[in-house]
């Protein structure tokens, strides 16, 4: 921390206002809006920071300003530096940082959309959260917003990018599809088969979580938290909980830290299960697919008999974990987990005498490393990209500090390494939980609850089975929740689908789509 | 009596060929350790799709109309052709495997034109590929049957039936297992089956036959699945009579008959199967290498001709 803070001092010196640390090993740092773009640039290019997410505040009553958070993150020591700059709503345009960091595009674009400011030198303002049929002054983040009775609309409609040549089709798909998928458009350009260039148009599912979670409290917000994205429902209540229990000071007890690696394995593996089988049936080969779904449903089974729901849900209380493992429970829990890795390993050893699904698979949708560093892509996605970034490692919440396992990482960055990347997660997730079962130890399962403490704010982290998975929490001077982020990381990986079908057939874009499996959800929130 | 065994022969073929379909449904669900349908549910479903209202686009002309009769009267009038569990057919008659192929065409061409009509985005897809997966399956049926012909010195399907059911087993094998393994290609390509097309997939963009066919609903759409269905069983019987073509009966005997029929439905069991387990134990092929598995059956077809011709064709 001390390094970190001097590094960022000598490097920046006459760029930078005040800086302070705040706890949960973050550095914050106070910048001018103009010398934003050089600090950013500086903390990446010179301090091998990675640049991790950026939202906004609004703050006007306390500052008289917005506020824009950048968030950086250095790996090796686990700190997270924030550069924090002010934007006054008189001059409500803030530096764009999109040309140097491609990552902040859709990021700077939802702040456009939901706080009004403008983001200066963007390479592609378009509206991204809202549609162009939502008024243009209309701004729900913004604390003075409020809901007019009848919403007017303006009939404008977006512009998609347009390829020109001869024999190039615009193919649109969605938002409504064949199967019970949630909503999403995808326009491909292409020239028979292949794709020239896939544009992706979401936000059918805005749901206006962040503002909701606002006033709400702890226990209701973790409700809602649940609710970002249905199938990593764990991971964000988690990641949630994170937030709240260090703004209120909370320490859970370590046999409650054991439990939620239990449970955010659990939540992995029917994850990972149910993708594989994705891939598979996306293939045609179903019977692979029938064998998967099957497995996963023991796995739901097993979530339900240990947790009560199938999907994990209210399982996370801030301060540990709502139900404590019983002896019996644990003894179970690991003779099914047992039972379910044999047939798991069964039926993947079939799949791979199965050269007509290898050939499917092999260097197809290929994401090169280069494009998923720009782009910042994280989760399996990015660790089938050679990629190799883990927060259960890199920041060991939790009990993951405790336990070994090894991150899987594959470079060919198809879908066959994203497929390789679940299949080995899936055994370590196995082992994972045999010894979390076995370290555990006794004591209580969650500390009572304390108020939030006034005008703080935290971050909780975790690593959902999609990827790395933020919650910023912000109270107010009564300690009332008033800001909320939740930065998911399906809305860092979307984007990369575009350049994962280049160079692909347009039969081959379902099995790349499902090859990531993106929520719209967790992305539209 | 000729007439009567004849039109059982297509209303057979009619009324068999969603069974075809339940067969390898059920196989493919016991594969996944599901139940899979009941028999009388692939019935079901072609009742109550004629029952139902059907949606039609406000821009379809009268091809998007006429598509589902035409598709499906030339399969049946293909059916005719068929000689089923008796040596002879309807519509036999000198050259009448050239029809058959085209008759086939016809309804494919159709079904094309209809699925460009409304002019959605998936049905000119479906289309696209359509055309292109039949311009090299159709030569290498087409060849199949004329090496087949170039055997028997008949171009009629019951003529050459007949002539390989009087040869002895070896030299059938022989001359015409090379075709054989053509038209099995292509009974699978041509029903729209694992390898070359999905027909359970809910993909609008990986569809060929379905996507062509996304737009119909209700009646038409009942006429089409049923017309595909029917289809595929005229491939597996090509199969089992063309080239299993012993103990078919030529006389009007009831015995000799049932006798046939039994033997008829064992023979598309066993070809069913095939085509299931083929279904259960491969993934769909990338479209590009499509042409390559149909190459494969052209080929085969090729060799069988070439190698009469080397060989003479043994009269």
């Amino acid at each position: 921390m001390k390094q970190v803070l001097d590094e960022v001092r000598g490097q920046l010196g006459g760029l930078i206002g005040k800086i302070w640390e705040e706890p949960g090993n973050r550095l914050c740092v106070l910048a001018d809006k103009k010398s934003v773009v050089p600090v950013v640039r500086s903390l990446i290019e010179k301090l091998g920071m990675r640049f991790v997410f950026l939202f906004a505040t609004d703050e006007r009553k306390i500052l008289g300003a917005f506020l824009i958070h950048y968030v950086f993150l250095r790996q090796a020591e686990g700190v997270f530096v924030t550069v924090k700059t002010e934007v006054r709503e008189n001059d409500p345009v803030f530096p764009s940082v999109t040309p140097y960091v491609p990552q902040a595009n859709w990021q700077e674009r939802e702040i456009q959309d939901l706080f009004g400011l403008v983001a200066g030198g963007h390479p592609d303002p378009r509206r991204l959260v809202f549609h162009e049929d939502w008024p243009g002054s209309l701004h729900p983040l913004r604390k003075d917003f409020a809901l007019p009775e009848n919403l007017p609309r303006t009939g404008r409609e977006y512009v998609f990018d347009r390829v020109e040549g001869d024999g190039v089709f615009e193919i649109p798909v969605g938002p409504v599809h064949a199967g019970i998928i949630e909503p999403g458009h995808f326009r491909f350009s292409s020239a028979g088969e292949s794709i020239l260039k896939l544009e992706i148009r979401h936000f059918y599912k805005h749901k206006g979580i962040e503002k909701l979670g606002e006033g709400k409290s702890p226990e209701d917000l973790i409700l809602l938290a649940e609710r970002v994205s249905g199938d990593n429902s764990l991971s964000h209540a988690t990641a949630c909980a994170q937030a709240l229990e260090s703004l209120s000071g909370l320490e859970i007890p370590p046999r409650a830290r054991f439990i939620r690696v239990v449970l955010l394995e659990l939540e992995r593996l029917y994850n990972h299960v149910s993708d594989i089988s994705g891939i598979a049936l996306d293939v045609g080969f179903g019977f692979g697919a029938g064998q998967l779904t099957r497995i996963k449903e023991y796995l739901m089974r097993l979530n339900e008999r240990v947790t009560g729901s199938r999907f994990l849900r209210s399982a996370v209380v801030p301060g540990g974990v709502r139900k404590d493992l019983s002896v019996s429970g644990k003894i179970f829990l690991a003779d099914e987990t047992k039972k379910i890795k044999k047939d798991f390993d069964e039926v993947i050893q079939i799949f791979w005498n199965v050269n007509s699904l290898v050939d499917r698979i092999r260097s197809t949708g290929v994401i090169k490393r280069e494009v998923a560093e720009a782009l910042a892509g994280v989760g399996p996605v990015a660790r089938a990209s050679g990629i190799d970034r883990d927060l259960r490692r890199d920041l060991s919440y939790a009990a993951y500090g405790n336990l070994l396992f090894m991150v899987p990482v594959f470079t060919e960055g198809d879908v066959e390494s994203r497929m390789r990347v679940r299949i080995q997660e899936v055994h370590e997730s196995f082992k994972l939980i045999h010894e979390a079962l076995e370290l555990m130890p006794e004591g209580a399962f969650r500390t009572d609850q304390k108020p939030l403490m006034p005008g703080r704010n935290a971050l909780g982290c975790v690593e959902s089975p999609r990827g790395e998975c933020f919650h910023w929490i912000m109270t107010d001077g009564e300690g009332k929740i008033t800001r909320w982020k939740i930065h998911s990381p399906s809305f860092v990986n979307w984007p990369l689908i575009e350049h994962a079908v280049l160079e692909n057939i347009v039969p081959d874009f379902p099995l790349i789509n499902k090859s990531m499996n993106l929520s719209y959800s967790g992305n539209d929130r | 009596m000729t007439l009567i065994l004849s039109v059982f022969q297509a209303v057979l073929i009619a009324g068999f060929a969603p069974a075809v379909s339940w067969f390898i449904k059920k196989m493919k669900a016991v594969s996944q350790n599901r139940v899979g349908p009941r028999f009388f549910q692939v019935y079901f479903d072609l009742i109550k799709l004629f029952r139902k209202g059907m949606v039609i686009s406000g821009t379809a002309s009268w091809v998007f109309h006429a598509a589902p009769y035409v598709f499906f009267g030339g399969t049946i009038a293909a059916a005719l052709m068929l000689p089923v569990i008796w040596k002879g057919a309807l519509c036999g008659f000198m050259g009448d495997a050239i029809l058959f192929v085209y008759l086939l065409a016809l309804g494919r061409f159709f079904l094309v034109l209809a699925a460009l009509d409304t002019g959605t985005a998936f049905g000119g897809m479906g289309s696209s590929r359509e055309m292109f997966l039949s311009s090299l399956a159709e030569p290498a049926l087409l060849l199949s049957f004329f090496s087949i012909g170039f055997h028997t010195k008949t171009l009629s399907l019951t003529g050459m039936m007949s002539v390989l059911a009087a040869d002895s087993p070896h030299r059938v094998i022989f001359f015409v297992s090379l075709a054989f393994g053509a038209v099995l290609i292509l009974a699978i390509a041509e029903s729209g089956r694992i390898p070359v097309d999905n027909p359970a997939t809910h993909l609008e963009l990986t569809m060929v036959h379905e996507a062509m066919v996304l737009e119909y609903s209700g009646r038409y759409l009942a006429l089409l699945e049923w017309g595909h269905q029917i289809k595929q069983l005229l491939f597996l019987t090509l199969l089992a009579n063309l080239f299993f073509p012993w103990g078919i009966p030529d006389t009007f005997n009831a015995v000799p008959i049932v006798l046939s029929l039994l033997l008829y439905a064992g023979k598309i069991a066993v070809a069913a199967w095939v085509i299931g387990w083929i279904e259960i134990h491969f993934a769909k092929l990338r479209l590009f290498r499509v042409p390559d598995f149909l190459a494969v059956a052209f080929v085969l077809a090729l060799l069988s001709f070439l190698g009469q011709l080397m060989v003479g064709r043994g009269a």
